[in-house]
Protein backbone atom coordinates (compact mmCIF):
# COMPACT_ATOMS: atom_id res chain seq x y z
CA UNK A 1 0.00 0.00 0.00
CA UNK A 2 1.66 3.47 -1.17
CA UNK A 3 1.44 5.87 1.50
CA UNK A 4 -0.63 8.76 -0.14
CA UNK A 5 0.55 12.81 0.39
CA UNK A 6 -3.36 14.29 0.58
CA UNK A 7 -1.25 17.85 0.39
CA UNK A 8 0.06 17.73 -2.88
CA UNK A 9 -3.20 15.60 -4.28
CA UNK A 10 -4.95 19.33 -3.38
CA UNK A 11 -1.73 20.98 -4.80
CA UNK A 12 -1.36 22.67 -1.15
CA UNK A 13 1.37 23.35 1.07
CA UNK A 14 1.72 21.31 4.59
CA UNK A 15 1.15 24.71 6.44
CA UNK A 16 -2.11 25.44 3.86
CA UNK A 17 -4.97 27.30 5.87
CA UNK A 18 -8.78 25.73 5.79
CA UNK A 19 -9.16 28.64 3.16
CA UNK A 20 -6.59 27.26 0.75
CA UNK A 21 -7.96 23.54 0.91
CA UNK A 22 -11.50 24.57 0.24
CA UNK A 23 -9.89 26.53 -2.43
CA UNK A 24 -8.00 24.52 -3.97
CA UNK A 25 -10.38 21.65 -3.63
CA UNK A 26 -13.54 23.05 -5.71
CA UNK A 27 -10.57 24.20 -7.88
CA UNK A 28 -9.69 20.41 -8.43
CA UNK A 29 -13.62 19.32 -8.43
CA UNK A 30 -14.61 21.53 -11.23
CA UNK A 31 -12.03 20.47 -13.54
CA UNK A 32 -12.49 16.75 -12.12
CA UNK A 33 -16.47 16.48 -12.13
CA UNK A 34 -17.25 13.16 -14.65
CA UNK A 35 -19.62 15.56 -16.15
CA UNK A 36 -17.57 18.17 -17.56
CA UNK A 37 -14.11 16.51 -17.50
CA UNK A 38 -12.31 15.13 -20.63
CA UNK A 39 -9.51 13.75 -18.81
CA UNK A 40 -9.43 9.85 -18.93
CA UNK A 41 -8.70 9.33 -15.75
CA UNK A 42 -11.28 11.79 -13.91
CA UNK A 43 -12.87 9.28 -11.98
CA UNK A 44 -10.31 8.48 -9.96
CA UNK A 45 -8.55 11.80 -9.73
CA UNK A 46 -12.09 12.75 -8.25
CA UNK A 47 -11.86 10.21 -5.84
CA UNK A 48 -8.17 11.36 -4.80
CA UNK A 49 -9.05 14.77 -4.37
CA UNK A 50 -12.59 13.84 -2.07
CA UNK A 51 -10.29 11.65 -0.29
CA UNK A 52 -7.47 14.22 0.38
CA UNK A 53 -10.74 17.04 1.25
CA UNK A 54 -11.99 14.30 3.25
CA UNK A 55 -8.83 14.19 5.99
CA UNK A 56 -7.48 17.87 5.57
CA UNK A 57 -10.60 19.57 5.81
CA UNK A 58 -10.87 17.65 9.66
CA UNK A 59 -8.41 19.38 12.37
CA UNK A 60 -8.19 15.90 14.00
CA UNK A 61 -7.98 13.86 11.06
CA UNK A 62 -5.54 16.48 9.62
CA UNK A 63 -3.66 16.82 12.94
CA UNK A 64 -3.95 12.90 13.37
CA UNK A 65 -2.15 12.55 9.30
CA UNK A 66 0.65 15.24 9.66
CA UNK A 67 1.60 12.98 12.70
CA UNK A 68 1.71 10.00 10.61
CA UNK A 69 3.25 11.53 7.31
CA UNK A 70 6.20 12.59 10.11
CA UNK A 71 6.55 9.09 11.56
CA UNK A 72 6.64 8.08 7.29
CA UNK A 73 9.04 10.54 6.61
CA UNK A 74 11.62 9.75 9.66
CA UNK A 75 11.77 6.23 8.54
CA UNK A 76 9.20 4.35 7.17
CA UNK A 77 8.97 0.84 6.08
CA UNK A 78 12.42 -0.61 4.97
CA UNK A 79 10.85 -0.62 1.14
CA UNK A 80 10.13 2.85 1.18
CA UNK A 81 5.73 1.72 1.17
CA UNK A 82 3.35 2.06 3.66
CA UNK A 83 2.05 -0.91 5.36
CA UNK A 84 0.01 0.24 8.58
CA UNK A 85 0.14 2.91 10.43
CA UNK A 86 1.93 2.61 13.74
CA UNK A 87 0.67 1.45 17.52
CA UNK A 88 -0.89 4.22 19.38
CA UNK A 89 -0.30 6.42 16.22
CA UNK A 90 -3.94 8.00 16.87
CA UNK A 91 -3.52 8.42 20.23
CA UNK A 92 -4.74 11.95 21.74
CA UNK A 93 -7.03 11.95 19.07
CA UNK A 94 -10.51 11.57 18.22
CA UNK A 95 -12.68 12.16 14.87
CA UNK A 96 -15.87 12.71 14.29
CA UNK A 97 -17.98 13.21 11.19
CA UNK A 98 -18.54 16.39 10.36
CA UNK A 99 -22.13 18.36 9.54
CA UNK A 100 -22.75 17.65 5.69
CA UNK A 101 -21.12 14.35 5.67
CA UNK A 102 -23.65 12.21 3.82
CA UNK A 103 -22.72 8.05 4.50
CA UNK A 104 -21.70 7.39 1.38
CA UNK A 105 -18.63 9.30 1.22
CA UNK A 106 -16.41 7.30 2.24
CA UNK A 107 -17.38 3.99 0.12
CA UNK A 108 -15.00 4.76 -2.77
CA UNK A 109 -12.04 5.53 -0.15
CA UNK A 110 -8.72 4.03 -0.72
CA UNK A 111 -6.87 1.02 1.71
CA UNK A 112 -4.82 4.05 2.51
CA UNK A 113 -7.65 5.76 3.51
CA UNK A 114 -9.43 2.95 5.21
CA UNK A 115 -6.61 1.85 7.15
CA UNK A 116 -5.85 5.02 9.27
CA UNK A 117 -9.95 6.12 9.52
CA UNK A 118 -12.00 2.99 9.06
CA UNK A 119 -14.40 2.91 6.10
CA UNK A 120 -16.44 5.11 7.82
CA UNK A 121 -14.15 7.34 8.45
CA UNK A 122 -14.07 7.81 11.81
CA UNK A 123 -12.57 6.30 15.10
CA UNK A 124 -14.90 7.88 17.51
CA UNK A 125 -13.97 4.41 19.78
CA UNK A 126 -11.03 5.83 21.01
CA UNK A 127 -13.15 8.14 23.56
CA UNK A 128 -15.99 6.90 24.67
CA UNK A 129 -18.71 9.38 25.66
CA UNK A 130 -21.10 7.17 27.65
CA UNK A 131 -23.77 4.41 26.95
CA UNK A 132 -25.86 5.78 24.10
CA UNK A 133 -28.58 4.24 21.79
CA UNK A 134 -28.09 5.00 18.27
CA UNK A 135 -29.40 3.63 14.90
CA UNK A 136 -26.57 2.21 12.63
CA UNK A 137 -26.07 4.83 9.65
CA UNK A 138 -26.79 3.79 6.22
CA UNK A 139 -24.02 2.63 3.70
CA UNK A 140 -23.91 3.03 -0.02
CA UNK A 141 -21.97 0.61 -2.46
CA UNK A 142 -22.42 0.43 -5.96
CA UNK A 143 -22.89 -3.19 -8.03
CA UNK A 144 -21.83 -3.73 -11.69
CA UNK A 145 -24.17 -6.42 -13.31
CA UNK A 146 -24.19 -7.73 -17.00
CA UNK A 147 -27.18 -6.71 -19.60
CA UNK A 148 -28.11 -10.58 -18.88
CA UNK A 149 -28.35 -10.10 -14.94
CA UNK A 150 -30.92 -7.21 -15.79
CA UNK A 151 -33.27 -8.65 -17.95
CA UNK A 152 -33.42 -12.01 -16.30
CA UNK A 153 -32.22 -11.37 -12.84
CA UNK A 154 -29.73 -13.09 -10.75
CA UNK A 155 -28.15 -14.36 -7.27
CA UNK A 156 -24.27 -12.11 -7.11
CA UNK A 157 -21.73 -12.62 -4.55
CA UNK A 158 -21.03 -9.20 -3.45
CA UNK A 159 -17.81 -8.48 -1.15
CA UNK A 160 -17.52 -5.32 0.74
CA UNK A 161 -15.26 -3.92 3.06
CA UNK A 162 -16.53 -3.03 6.54
CA UNK A 163 -16.37 -1.37 9.95
CA UNK A 164 -17.03 -3.47 13.04
CA UNK A 165 -16.96 -2.44 16.65
CA UNK A 166 -15.09 -5.07 18.90
CA UNK A 167 -15.56 -5.79 22.08
CA UNK A 168 -13.64 -2.88 23.77
CA UNK A 169 -15.63 -0.54 21.31
CA UNK A 170 -12.84 0.02 18.79
CA UNK A 171 -13.50 -0.24 15.43
CA UNK A 172 -12.12 -2.51 12.98
CA UNK A 173 -11.96 -3.75 9.67
CA UNK A 174 -13.82 -6.45 8.18
CA UNK A 175 -14.03 -8.42 5.17
CA UNK A 176 -17.65 -10.00 4.50
CA UNK A 177 -19.48 -11.60 1.64
CA UNK A 178 -23.05 -11.01 0.81
CA UNK A 179 -25.12 -12.80 -1.43
CA UNK A 180 -27.52 -10.61 -3.16
CA UNK A 181 -30.74 -11.03 -5.58
CA UNK A 182 -30.79 -8.82 -8.22
CA UNK A 183 -34.31 -8.96 -9.36
CA UNK A 184 -35.49 -9.56 -13.28
CA UNK A 185 -35.86 -6.20 -14.69
CA UNK A 186 -33.79 -3.99 -12.94
CA UNK A 187 -32.14 -0.45 -14.86
CA UNK A 188 -28.90 1.15 -14.38
CA UNK A 189 -29.52 3.73 -11.52
CA UNK A 190 -32.01 2.31 -9.58
CA UNK A 191 -31.02 1.39 -5.70
CA UNK A 192 -31.58 -2.27 -4.08
CA UNK A 193 -31.61 -2.08 -0.53
CA UNK A 194 -30.37 -4.71 1.93
CA UNK A 195 -32.16 -4.08 5.28
CA UNK A 196 -29.99 -4.24 8.34
CA UNK A 197 -26.59 -4.53 6.27
CA UNK A 198 -25.41 -1.33 6.82
CA UNK A 199 -23.51 -0.28 9.79
CA UNK A 200 -24.66 -1.33 13.25
CA UNK A 201 -26.13 0.66 16.07
CA UNK A 202 -25.18 1.14 19.55
CA UNK A 203 -27.21 0.14 22.48
CA UNK A 204 -29.07 -2.57 21.27
CA UNK A 205 -30.16 -0.02 18.04
CA UNK A 206 -30.97 -1.78 14.98
CA UNK A 207 -28.12 -1.86 12.07
CA UNK A 208 -28.33 0.81 9.60
CA UNK A 209 -29.12 -0.15 5.40
CA UNK A 210 -26.82 -0.79 2.85
CA UNK A 211 -27.82 0.55 -0.27
CA UNK A 212 -26.53 -0.56 -4.12
CA UNK A 213 -26.38 1.50 -6.55
CA UNK A 214 -26.73 -0.59 -9.72
CA UNK A 215 -24.67 -0.55 -12.75
CA UNK A 216 -24.49 -2.21 -16.12
CA UNK A 217 -21.16 -3.21 -17.51
CA UNK A 218 -21.23 -2.57 -20.95
CA UNK A 219 -22.18 -4.75 -23.59
CA UNK A 220 -20.96 -6.26 -26.86
CA UNK A 221 -24.09 -6.07 -28.93
CA UNK A 222 -25.98 -3.24 -26.67
CA UNK A 223 -25.85 -0.02 -25.65
CA UNK A 224 -28.62 1.25 -22.96
CA UNK A 225 -30.09 4.81 -23.42
CA UNK A 226 -32.76 5.26 -20.34
CA UNK A 227 -35.06 2.41 -20.48
CA UNK A 228 -34.22 1.99 -24.33
CA UNK A 229 -31.24 -0.29 -26.06
CA UNK A 230 -29.51 0.24 -29.12
CA UNK A 231 -27.74 -2.21 -31.45
CA UNK A 232 -25.93 -1.57 -34.75
CA UNK A 233 -27.21 -3.86 -37.35
CA UNK A 234 -25.10 -4.42 -40.57
CA UNK A 235 -26.87 -5.28 -43.68
CA UNK A 236 -25.38 -5.86 -47.03
CA UNK A 237 -26.09 -2.98 -50.07
CA UNK A 238 -28.69 -5.77 -51.72
CA UNK A 239 -30.81 -5.75 -48.47
CA UNK A 240 -30.80 -1.89 -48.30
CA UNK A 241 -31.68 -1.16 -52.09
CA UNK A 242 -34.19 -3.60 -52.19
CA UNK A 243 -35.83 -4.06 -48.97
CA UNK A 244 -34.88 -7.46 -47.29
CA UNK A 245 -36.23 -9.79 -44.02
CA UNK A 246 -33.18 -10.49 -41.60
CA UNK A 247 -33.19 -12.24 -38.57
CA UNK A 248 -31.47 -10.46 -35.48
CA UNK A 249 -31.20 -11.52 -31.97
CA UNK A 250 -33.10 -9.85 -28.79
CA UNK A 251 -31.73 -9.21 -25.39
CA UNK A 252 -33.75 -11.33 -23.67
CA UNK A 253 -33.05 -14.03 -25.89
CA UNK A 254 -34.34 -15.73 -29.44
CA UNK A 255 -34.41 -14.07 -32.27
CA UNK A 256 -37.39 -11.46 -34.40
CA UNK A 257 -37.74 -10.96 -38.07
CA UNK A 258 -37.23 -7.13 -39.42
CA UNK A 259 -37.72 -5.77 -42.09
CA UNK A 260 -35.28 -3.78 -43.91
CA UNK A 261 -37.34 -1.13 -45.81
CA UNK A 262 -36.73 -0.36 -49.42
CA UNK A 263 -34.12 2.11 -50.17
CA UNK A 264 -32.98 1.65 -46.70
CA UNK A 265 -29.86 4.35 -45.53
CA UNK A 266 -26.72 3.90 -43.37
CA UNK A 267 -27.82 5.32 -39.91
CA UNK A 268 -31.36 4.63 -40.00
CA UNK A 269 -33.37 3.71 -37.17
CA UNK A 270 -35.54 1.10 -36.61
CA UNK A 271 -37.75 0.56 -33.83
CA UNK A 272 -38.96 -2.97 -32.30
CA UNK A 273 -41.40 -2.22 -29.91
CA UNK A 274 -41.06 -3.18 -25.87
CA UNK A 275 -37.89 -5.41 -26.31
CA UNK A 276 -35.90 -3.20 -24.48
CA UNK A 277 -35.36 -3.25 -20.91
CA UNK A 278 -38.29 -4.37 -19.11
CA UNK A 279 -40.67 -2.69 -16.98
CA UNK A 280 -44.00 -0.63 -15.97
CA UNK A 281 -43.21 1.34 -19.08
CA UNK A 282 -40.97 -1.23 -21.08
CA UNK A 283 -38.05 0.24 -23.40
CA UNK A 284 -37.80 0.14 -27.13
CA UNK A 285 -34.87 -1.71 -29.07
CA UNK A 286 -33.48 0.41 -31.61
CA UNK A 287 -31.66 -0.94 -34.57
CA UNK A 288 -29.42 1.38 -36.09
CA UNK A 289 -28.73 0.21 -39.82
CA UNK A 290 -24.89 0.38 -41.32
CA UNK A 291 -24.33 -0.89 -44.73
CA UNK A 292 -21.57 -3.24 -45.10
CA UNK A 293 -19.58 -3.71 -48.45
CA UNK A 294 -19.13 -7.88 -50.08
CA UNK A 295 -15.80 -7.85 -50.32
CA UNK A 296 -14.30 -7.76 -54.07
CA UNK A 297 -11.84 -10.43 -52.90
CA UNK A 298 -12.76 -12.74 -56.02
CA UNK A 299 -12.85 -12.64 -59.82
CA UNK A 300 -17.21 -12.91 -59.68
CA UNK A 301 -17.13 -10.10 -57.03
CA UNK A 302 -15.11 -8.08 -59.21
CA UNK A 303 -17.27 -8.40 -62.52
CA UNK A 304 -20.31 -7.99 -60.63
CA UNK A 305 -19.22 -4.74 -59.17
CA UNK A 306 -18.56 -3.19 -62.18
CA UNK A 307 -21.59 -5.03 -64.01
CA UNK A 308 -23.44 -2.85 -61.13
CA UNK A 309 -21.24 0.55 -61.93
CA UNK A 310 -22.39 0.31 -65.48
CA UNK A 311 -26.16 -0.80 -64.97
CA UNK A 312 -26.79 2.38 -62.06
CA UNK A 313 -24.49 5.14 -62.91
CA UNK A 314 -23.95 6.63 -59.39
CA UNK A 315 -22.23 9.90 -58.57
CA UNK A 316 -22.12 10.00 -54.54
CA UNK A 317 -20.19 13.38 -54.86
CA UNK A 318 -22.83 15.22 -57.24
CA UNK A 319 -23.47 17.81 -54.03
CA UNK A 320 -19.43 18.70 -54.09
CA UNK A 321 -19.69 19.78 -57.36
CA UNK A 322 -17.48 17.26 -58.06
CA UNK B 1 -22.75 -12.90 6.73
CA UNK B 2 -26.23 -13.27 4.22
CA UNK B 3 -28.31 -10.46 3.19
CA UNK B 4 -32.21 -11.80 3.91
CA UNK B 5 -34.50 -8.69 2.82
CA UNK B 6 -33.53 -7.33 -0.76
CA UNK B 7 -35.80 -4.54 -2.01
CA UNK B 8 -35.54 -2.04 -5.52
CA UNK B 9 -36.75 1.32 -4.37
CA UNK B 10 -39.20 1.33 -6.97
CA UNK B 11 -41.14 -1.36 -5.59
CA UNK B 12 -40.81 -0.20 -1.99
CA UNK B 13 -40.38 3.69 -2.30
CA UNK B 14 -38.77 5.44 0.57
CA UNK B 15 -40.16 7.74 3.14
CA UNK B 16 -38.85 10.82 4.37
CA UNK B 17 -37.55 9.57 7.00
CA UNK B 18 -35.63 7.01 5.53
CA UNK B 19 -34.63 9.46 2.50
CA UNK B 20 -33.31 11.66 5.15
CA UNK B 21 -31.20 9.15 6.66
CA UNK B 22 -29.88 7.45 3.37
CA UNK B 23 -27.97 10.57 2.68
CA UNK B 24 -27.20 11.29 6.45
CA UNK B 25 -29.72 14.32 6.94
CA UNK B 26 -32.29 15.90 9.26
CA UNK B 27 -36.22 15.09 7.86
CA UNK B 28 -35.97 18.68 7.57
CA UNK B 29 -33.53 18.86 4.96
CA UNK B 30 -35.44 16.30 2.34
CA UNK B 31 -38.72 18.47 2.82
CA UNK B 32 -36.53 21.59 1.93
CA UNK B 33 -35.45 19.57 -1.29
CA UNK B 34 -39.07 19.28 -1.75
CA UNK B 35 -39.19 22.74 -1.62
CA UNK B 36 -37.15 23.80 -3.94
CA UNK B 37 -38.44 21.20 -5.94
CA UNK B 38 -35.17 19.29 -6.55
CA UNK B 39 -37.42 16.55 -5.48
CA UNK B 40 -40.83 16.31 -6.64
CA UNK B 41 -43.73 14.23 -4.76
CA UNK B 42 -46.93 12.51 -6.62
CA UNK B 43 -49.02 13.55 -3.83
CA UNK B 44 -47.82 16.94 -2.77
CA UNK B 45 -51.01 17.88 -0.88
CA UNK B 46 -50.90 15.03 1.25
CA UNK B 47 -48.58 15.32 4.52
CA UNK B 48 -45.19 14.33 4.73
CA UNK B 49 -45.64 11.38 6.20
CA UNK B 50 -47.48 9.78 3.35
CA UNK B 51 -44.53 10.99 0.89
CA UNK B 52 -42.80 8.59 -1.34
CA UNK B 53 -39.38 8.50 -2.65
CA UNK B 54 -37.79 6.34 -5.48
CA UNK B 55 -34.50 5.41 -7.18
CA UNK B 56 -33.94 9.16 -9.05
CA UNK B 57 -35.03 10.82 -5.53
CA UNK B 58 -32.28 9.26 -4.15
CA UNK B 59 -29.94 9.88 -6.86
CA UNK B 60 -30.33 13.12 -6.63
CA UNK B 61 -30.61 13.81 -2.79
CA UNK B 62 -27.24 12.03 -2.64
CA UNK B 63 -25.77 14.88 -5.67
CA UNK B 64 -27.59 17.61 -3.83
CA UNK B 65 -26.09 16.59 -0.17
CA UNK B 66 -22.78 16.60 -2.89
CA UNK B 67 -23.03 20.43 -4.04
CA UNK B 68 -23.37 21.41 -1.13
CA UNK B 69 -20.45 20.04 0.93
CA UNK B 70 -18.33 20.26 -1.75
CA UNK B 71 -18.87 23.50 -3.23
CA UNK B 72 -21.21 25.20 -0.79
CA UNK B 73 -23.86 25.37 -3.18
CA UNK B 74 -27.09 26.54 -1.68
CA UNK B 75 -30.40 24.26 -2.31
CA UNK B 76 -31.48 26.38 -5.20
CA UNK B 77 -28.06 26.71 -6.66
CA UNK B 78 -27.95 23.07 -6.49
CA UNK B 79 -31.33 22.80 -7.85
CA UNK B 80 -30.37 24.99 -11.12
CA UNK B 81 -27.05 22.46 -11.16
CA UNK B 82 -28.96 19.39 -11.23
CA UNK B 83 -31.31 20.56 -13.75
CA UNK B 84 -28.43 21.37 -16.11
CA UNK B 85 -26.71 17.95 -15.06
CA UNK B 86 -29.94 16.71 -16.16
CA UNK B 87 -30.38 18.35 -19.33
CA UNK B 88 -26.91 17.86 -20.75
CA UNK B 89 -27.05 13.97 -20.07
CA UNK B 90 -30.52 14.07 -22.18
CA UNK B 91 -28.64 15.31 -24.92
CA UNK B 92 -25.20 13.14 -24.51
CA UNK B 93 -28.20 10.17 -24.85
CA UNK B 94 -29.91 12.35 -27.33
CA UNK B 95 -26.59 12.15 -29.61
CA UNK B 96 -25.91 8.37 -28.85
CA UNK B 97 -29.56 7.36 -30.49
CA UNK B 98 -28.05 9.46 -33.18
CA UNK B 99 -24.49 7.44 -33.37
CA UNK B 100 -22.73 10.74 -32.19
CA UNK B 101 -22.04 10.30 -28.87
Amino acid sequence: MDFKDYYSALGVARDASDDDIRKAYRKLARKYHPDVSKEADADAKMRDINEARDVLQDKEKRAAYDQLADHVARGGSPDGGFRQPPPGWDEGFEFHRGPGQGPADHADFSDFFSSIFGSRGGMGGSTQRGPYRERGEDHHAAIEISLEDALHGAERQLSLRAQEIDANGRPHLVNRTLDVKIPAGVRPGQYIRLAGQGLPGHGGEPAGDLYLEVRIAPHKLYRIEGHDLYMTLPVTPTEAALGAQVTVPTPAGGHVDVTIPKGARNGMKLRIKERGLPGKTPGHLYLLLEIALPPANSEAARAAYEQLAKAAPFNPRQHLGA
Amino acid sequence: MRATTTTVLESSPLTVRELARAVGAEDQWVLRLVEVEILHVDTPSEPPERWHFRSADLQRALAARRLERDFGANLDTAALVLDLQAELRRLRALLGAHGLA
